[in-house]
């Protein structure tokens, strides 16, 4: 399928055409920025940098019902899935943290609850134009219109968007609302193609890796993870707002008589991530877990599945109310290696 | 007047003293406006140390934070002080600590650094969003004045402040060991408009309006973690037997969560506004603390974290204290 165009002005329309499907999209929530399902009414918010929490919970809830059963029973009840929806307005870096960590969740289990929301959803990008002033994707092997991961490819050309299906998954989704949208031009595609290059060449931040991933358990004892530590509050922002941290634990929660087992986003920032029942905790303190932090998106992943965790969408800089900034930590290890 | 050279020959001095484990104080951030906190161990780091309208962080929290890792035996515990640095809010923490015996006197060292208000990096990077390099800020003439990369620009404070600045009545120090410089004017007001307008809604607007708050929450604890009277060895919300509060991210538990934080500051938040500061999901906690705040001083004409020699609230009693909420 050529890419077409969607005119801004036709966006209800298109919605509208996609029929009963689940839509989740950026929404404005106050000043927060996050995915959601879409309401009839709602138009997909579109133009931003990046939203503040990535869209990692669309396949991977932040609390997920696994079963219900009720106190004394034997019954389990699951809940309904496997739904169809799509996902519009993904950046291209967190839509690439997607696909790593599909490895992950097709490890040696299946992991049926989001492989079958990865399968069922058709993942529709929105290149990046404005990268922000931590983005560093580039050095990860990432780019602002990178198309791993996604279904189609979005690119907003001011009063209209470029829309390029990239799998017969997007196809067959755009086909359904072929009537709103038109055919692009030539010129269409090269000024899209020459904002990709010039965001390319915007984005200012940057890490060279090589030998990171090798070297890093050697740094084991230094001091750089006690100087990284020690104003690290110990809270979830940089795990939780990472697009490919997806560590989770699993809890039954009961009232009265009903019960459910439910898993909910973790975070090894967290001292009781890592406490045994026994009460001894291998990771004692926040030099332990900072540490685990770097090393497992940095090194264990890459052994294990061949690539960095990381996407460098720069939301832990972002966030990180004491300014613990990977990129820092990453200049501190290349200098120490 | 923030005199750098002074407050950096101070911490030389107070560093290198041997009863003085290390001193937190500021330095400047990776990049654009942010600051980060600055740990140091011998007089040689010094030099990195600022003090800027970017200083927001309340250090105090560090000082319940420090890890006790379990002592080999037959080695003591080291019992040195830590130095550290506070504006006025932030002293008030440590008062609190002190009150509520969360830090000992002989183990800090107070270095006061009297305060014209700190600016509000949502506001700033709101602004101007795409400054990488790091950003010089400082005081002058009731102004705040940024050295951004185009050059100079002055703000007036009501424009960039953060909140709790332009209502603060303690901006200098309200405890120290040592004051680096003169006292500054107050000139906060606190008139509690935010709070009125939320007491002014109905119960069903009101709730309405935390709902919608609440519901962004990702329980990241950072409110929980940042808030320098969040202390307890062992919380409430880790608790699994009993369960107080299920781990489920919903409306529901959410709301759980911020409420009972909010309960357990009540007569004991000083007002940092750290846990606003640094939620990703830009809930107004303050106006939760603030509520409380209003209420305690109120009804019970206290306010805390102003007197070491205080008694906490909740473990004071006065005859005449105020019993018509009690049904």
């Amino acid at each position: 399928m050529d890419s077409m165009i969607l005119s801004k002005e036709k966006m209800k329309d298109f919605v509208a055409a996609l029929g009963q499907q689940k839509l989740y999209a950026p929404q404005k929530e106050g000043e927060t920025l996050r995915f959601s399902l879409l309401g009839e009414e709602d138009v997909p918010e579109l133009d931003f940098s990046n939203t503040t929490v990535p869209p990692k919970d669309v396949v991977f809830p932040q609390t997920e019902t696994l079963y219900q059963y009720e106190l004394g029973g034997t019954d389990m009840k699951e809940p309904e899935g496997g739904e169809e929806g799509a996902v519009m307005g993904i950046r291209p870096c967190d839509a690439r943290a997607m696909s790593i960590v599909d490895s992950l969740f097709s490890w040696d289990v299946d992991d049926p609850y989001y492989l079958e929301r990865r399968s069922g959803n058709t993942f529709i990008g929105l290149a990046c134009l404005e990268p922000c002033v931590n983005c560093f994707c580039t050095s990860l092997g990432g780019a602002p219109a990178s198309t791993e991961g996604l279904d189609a490819l979005m690119t907003d050309l001011e009063d209209k968007y470029l829309v390029k299906p990239l799998t017969e998954k997007g196809e067959k989704l755009f086909q359904k609302a072929a009537d709103v949208l038109e055919k692009a031009t030539e010129e269409d595609v090269a000024s899209a193609e020459k904002l990709h290059e010039e965001a390319a060449a915007k984005v200012a931040r940057n890490v060279d890796t090589q030998g990171i991933p090798e070297k890093l358990p050697e740094l084991w004892e230094a001091d750089l993870w006690k100087d990284v530590s020690n104003s690290c509050l110990g809270c979830g922002i940089c795990t939780y707002l990472c697009p490919t941290c997806h560590c989770f634990d699993i809890q039954d929660e009961v009232e009265g008589f009903e019960g459910r087992r439910c898993r909910m986003w973790d975070s090894c920032m967290f001292g009781e991530y890592t406490l045994h029942a026994s009460g001894h905790n291998p990771r004692p303190s926040r030099r332990e877990r900072t540490r685990n932090r770097i090393n497992h998106k940095y090194s264990y992943y890459v052994d294990k599945f061949g690539t960095i965790a990381c996407v460098g969408c720069g939301r832990c800089i972002d966030f990180c109310p004491v300014n613990i900034d990977i990129l820092n930590i990453l200049t501190q290890v290349k200098e120490a290696l | 007047m923030v005199d750098l050279e002074k407050l950096r020959n101070a911490a030389k001095e107070i560093v290198s003293q041997d009863d003085v484990k290390y001193l937190i104080g500021w330095r400047d951030g990776t990049f654009g406006f942010r600051i980060s906190p600055h740990f140091m161990e011998s007089p040689e780091e010094a030099d990195k140390l600022i003090f800027s309208p970017l200083c927001t962080n309340n250090l105090a929290t560090y000082l319940t934070m420090a890890e006790k890792l379990p002592i080999p035996r037959g080695e003591e515990p080291d019992r040195r002080k830590v130095a550290v640095m506070v504006k006025g809010c932030d002293s008030r923490a440590v008062v609190q600590q002190l009150v509520e015996q969360g830090t000992n006197r002989e183990e800090v060292y107070i270095i006061g650094c009297p305060c014209e208000g700190v600016v509000d990096i949502k506001k700033i990077e709101k602004k101007f969003p795409d400054v990488l390099e790091s950003v010089e800020a400082r005081w002058e003439n009731g102004q705040i004045v940024l050295k951004l990369p185009g050059g100079e620009q002055s703000f007036p404070r009501e424009e960039v402040l953060a909140q709790k600045c332009l209502t603060c009545r303690y901006p200098n120090p309200v405890l120290a060991d040592t004051v680096l410089w003169d006292e500054v004017e107050v000139l906060g007001v606190e008139e509690y408009e935010d709070v009125k307008e939320l007491e002014g809604m109905d119960s069903k607007e009101r709730w309405a309006y935390w709902q919608d708050k609440i519901s962004n929450c990702i329980r990241c604890y950072s409110c929980r973690n940042v808030c320098p009277m969040c202390y307890c060895e062992d919380c409430v919300l880790e608790r699994l037997n009993p369960t107080w509060m299920f781990r489920s991210v919903n409306v529901a538990e959410n709301t759980a969560y911020q409420l009972a934080r909010a309960f357990h500051l009540a007569g004991r938040c000083i007002e940092c506004g750290e846990c606003e500061r640094v939620c990703p999901v830009d809930i107004p906690l303050m106006k939760l603390n603030r509520k409380l705040y209003k209420e305690v001083q109120e009804d019970f004409q206290f306010e805390p974290g102003l007197d070491p020699e205080s008694k906490p609230l909740q473990a004071s009693y006065r005859p005449d204290d105020k019993e018509d909420f009690i049904l």
